[in-house]
């Protein structure tokens, strides 16, 4: 597959239910072999719009074609989905649970087995195998249930927040496979909306809001076209300035310096001469790169 | 295909391996043999050693015909009855009712009664009875019978007793004592009491069927049919109950556990669904199987066995027809109830839920038991044939129609085709509801929704 290939393209995709639109006139396009993130806040419809992607729902109007086709329950044995709502099988022994899932993607035989034990290796599972579910830790289920997600090879790989309810050991042996398989080049869609584990792993990126989308494009292109107008700050004295809107649009405290958004058509260096100007001795003063979720924040005002 | 039958896998191994199956598996037969045979086995025992009654007798001559008629076992019916009392009690409990369990426990009298002749001598009834009443408050004696004067025109006797709630003592007194009064006026009347009983022997009517070929059957002794038929639909409720349930829990589990999401995005609920109900269906199958079996052993060994240590056991025999339309129609019965469970189990989103939903289906089924009641008293009338093609009926009322009075075999095959053809229906609108259920989160369905998604399937 070459890399400008589409994976996934919705064209003015819409649905609601009853008097609610969840997705509104949504398009978009997955490039093969890429991380896609797909972003957002709570509700804003990224669950429904992956539902329609695997065809669990049908969209109201519009058109999503996947693989150069028009979306077909046959395809979904190409495809890997880990849902938000996710869980197991309560009684039921881990191996077992897997066998199952893996047969419904049609594996079978010895290369089912030999699967299953590679992936429990991998996830450093492999002496629960015989355990059942309720056993289990929830971030091993976890582990279990992107293994289900991920066990019958797909093209296409759709994780939906796939780190909530993971300690940081157990993120970056996930994030590292993830890494592993867009190397082998599958495309990955990945949900979530924390703005912050999207901006480390993800390609590209569409950011939606109430159902409509935002900004798509690659995560690349669309920081340049933001320019550097965020400031990492430390002062001391007078801070009376940042609280001035023409200058700054947003101000974020963190442990030991401020994290100030430039206001529109404001400029670092008048926030510095203001800054100066007031009295303050200013300790750090640095050019950076907005985050996802500062341009998030802009252009959905 | 290949889904399907990993869904049916999933279903059946997971469901036969656990602990539940296995002990209803075994405790079944036994649940069932305890449940008819002990009751009267209980009913025919009686605890304690022999009930004392004394007889006051002021016409001073009945006391001794009385006594006898009590202790006398040469009773009517008697003669038709088996040696063996507690074989007989056995055997009646399958297939009797109350009243005429009472009444072979009341021939079980003599053994447990002793009687004592209490002469009045001219003393008054009062003085009498306070001595009685006193050794009934030591326990000396349990009850008395007192003979008025006038018994023999009047008909009036009294007992009095410290234990006057055992109905079947009493009421076997009172036949008694009718009998031994009776017995008095006749000879009074110089009536040869050996010439009247004989004169007034019971007959005995044989029950044949004839079928719609002209055709006159076996004997068809003591309604083993009706009992036959109860017995089968019994058997279709209990197991319809049992086996919804687990229908309605399975398809709970997965809401609850959130698991249909990801079963969703690799099969489509319909095939899901009937993959379910196919799994379940061959539990009980299974469930079945394993009882028919040890059913099968009992019959070949258990009864020679019982019969040679003096208890007689026949067993209701079947044509082979109905064991197939048996089988057909438990499947069918099974198959849509199970559905009308998988239905309310994809519109609620908890268990708890799920038990109250369920009440309209019990109801159903409870209907379709009563009615066959009616139908087995007129197995051809239009009223069986119409119940028997509505498909929430036809498992069980048909079933009756079959062993009471075979309908021509397209009624049944046009009940059975009904019967299926919903099934196939309800699962399709069961796991249509079922997925927007799931979408929904735990909003229940309306039906403009469901009639949105049955369009767009």
């Amino acid at each position: 597959m070459n890399d400008q290939a589409n994976t996934l393209i919705l064209s003015n995709v819409t649905k609601s239910f009853d008097e609610f639109t969840a997705v509104n006139d949504l398009s978009l396009s997955v490039r093969a072999g890429r991380i896609f993130g797909l972003l957002g806040p709570n509700g804003a419809g990224k669950t429904t719009t992956i539902r329609m992607i695997v065809n669990i729902t049908a969209p109201d109007s519009g058109r999503i074609e996947l693989f150069g086709r028009k979306v077909t329950p046959e395809l979904q044995d190409r495809i890997g989905y880990l849902p938000e709502e996710r869980g197991l099988y309560k009684k039921m022994k881990v191996v077992d649970q897997l066998k199952f899932f893996g047969s419904l993607k049609n594996l079978t035989g010895k290369a089912l087995n030999e699967t299953i034990d590679r992936w429990l290796e991998r996830v450093k599972l492999t002496e629960w195998k015989d355990k059942k579910a309720t056993e289990l830790s929830k971030g091993m289920q976890q582990k279990i249930q992107f293994i289900a997600a991920v066990m019958h090879d797909p093209d296409l790989i759709i994780l939906d927040e796939p780190f909530s309810g993971l300690d940081p050991i157990n993120v970056e042996l996930l994030k590292e496979i993830i890494l592993e398989l867009k190397a082998t080049q599958k495309t990955i869609i990945f949900s979530t909306h924390q703005m912050e584990v999207a901006e480390k792993i993800c390609d590209d990126i569409c950011l939606i809001k109430r159902s409509r989308k935002v900004l798509d494009g690659s995560i690349r292109q669309i920081k340049a076209g933001f320019g550097r107008n965020s400031v990492a700050l430390r002062i001391e004295g007078d801070q009376s300035v940042l609280n001035n809107p023409a200058l700054v649009a947003k101000m974020t405290e963190h442990s030991d310096e401020t994290e100030v958004l430039l206001a529109e058509g404001a400029n670092a260096q008048e926030l510095l001469r203001h800054l100066v100007s007031a009295g303050a001795t200013v300790t750090k003063f640095e050019l950076v790169e907005p985050s996802l979720n500062d341009i998030f924040i802009i252009k959905s005002r | 295909m290949n889904k399907f039958l990993a869904v049916i896998r999933r279903e059946y191994v997971e469901r036969v391996r656990t602990k539940m199956f296995i002990l209803m598996t075994i405790l079944g037969p036994i649940m069932l043999a305890v449940f008819t045979v002990v009751p009267g086995l209980l009913f025919s025992i009686k605890t304690g050693g022999p009930t004392r009654i004394a007889i006051v007798d002021q016409t001073d001559r009945l006391a001794g015909r009385v006594s006898r008629v009590i202790l006398d076992d040469d009773d009517e019916e008697r003669s038709k009855a088996n040696a063996n009392n507690a074989a007989v009690a056995a055997e009646k409990a399958m297939n009797s009712n109350l009243q005429e369990r009472a009444q072979n426990v009341g021939r079980t009298l003599k053994g447990n009664c002793e009687i004592e002749q209490v002469p009045s001598h001219g003393r008054a009834l009062e003085d009498v009875q306070r001595e009685l009443n006193a050794r009934i408050s030591r326990e000396e004696l349990d009850g008395y019978i007192v003979l008025p004067k006038d018994i023999l025109t009047d008909g009036k006797a009294q007992y009095y007793g410290r234990n006057t709630g055992d109905v079947f003592t009493n009421g076997q007194l009172e036949r008694r004592l009718s009998q031994a009064v009776r017995e008095q006026r006749m000879a009074d009347e110089n009536i040869s009491e050996e010439r009247v009983r004989d004169l007034s022997r019971p007959v005995e009517m044989s029950i044949k069927p004839v079928n719609a070929k002209g055709e006159v059957g076996a004997e068809d002794n003591s309604g083993t049919n009706f009992i036959f038929v109860f017995v089968l639909g019994f058997l279709i409720y209990i197991s319809i109950i049992m086996y919804g349930q687990l229908i309605l829990a399975a398809v709970i589990e997965e809401k609850e556990t959130r698991i249909a999401e990801i079963l969703f995005s690799s099969v489509r609920s319909f095939t899901l669904m009937i993959g379910k109900l196919v799994g379940v269906s061959l539990v009980a199958l299974t469930q079945l199987a394993i009882w028919g079996l040890a059913f099968a052993v009992f019959a070949v060994y258990g009864i020679s066995m019982l019969k040679q240590s003096g208890v007689p056991f026949s067993l209701p025999s079947a044509p082979w027809y109905v064991v197939i339309y048996f089988f057909l129609f438990f499947l069918l019965g099974y198959y849509i109830y199970s559905t009308l469970y998988a239905l309310v189990g994809s519109m609620v989103t908890t268990a708890q839920e799920g038990g109250q939903m369920a009440m309209p289906v019990l109801f159903l089924l409870m209907m379709g038991f009563y009615v066959s009641f009616i139908v087995i008293r007129s197995p051809n009338s239009s009223f069986a044939f119409w119940t028997s093609m509505i498909p929430f009926f036809s498992p069980i009322v048909m079933l009756v129609r079959i062993i009471t009075q075979t309908p021509p075999f397209w009624q049944i095959a046009l009940s059975l085709l009904i019967g299926f053809g919903t099934v196939v229906a309800l699962v399709w609108l069961a796991s249509r509801i079922y997925r927007i259920g799931m979408l929904m989160y735990g909003k229940r369905a309306s039906i403009p929704e469901v009639m949105r998604w049955v369009r767009q399937s």
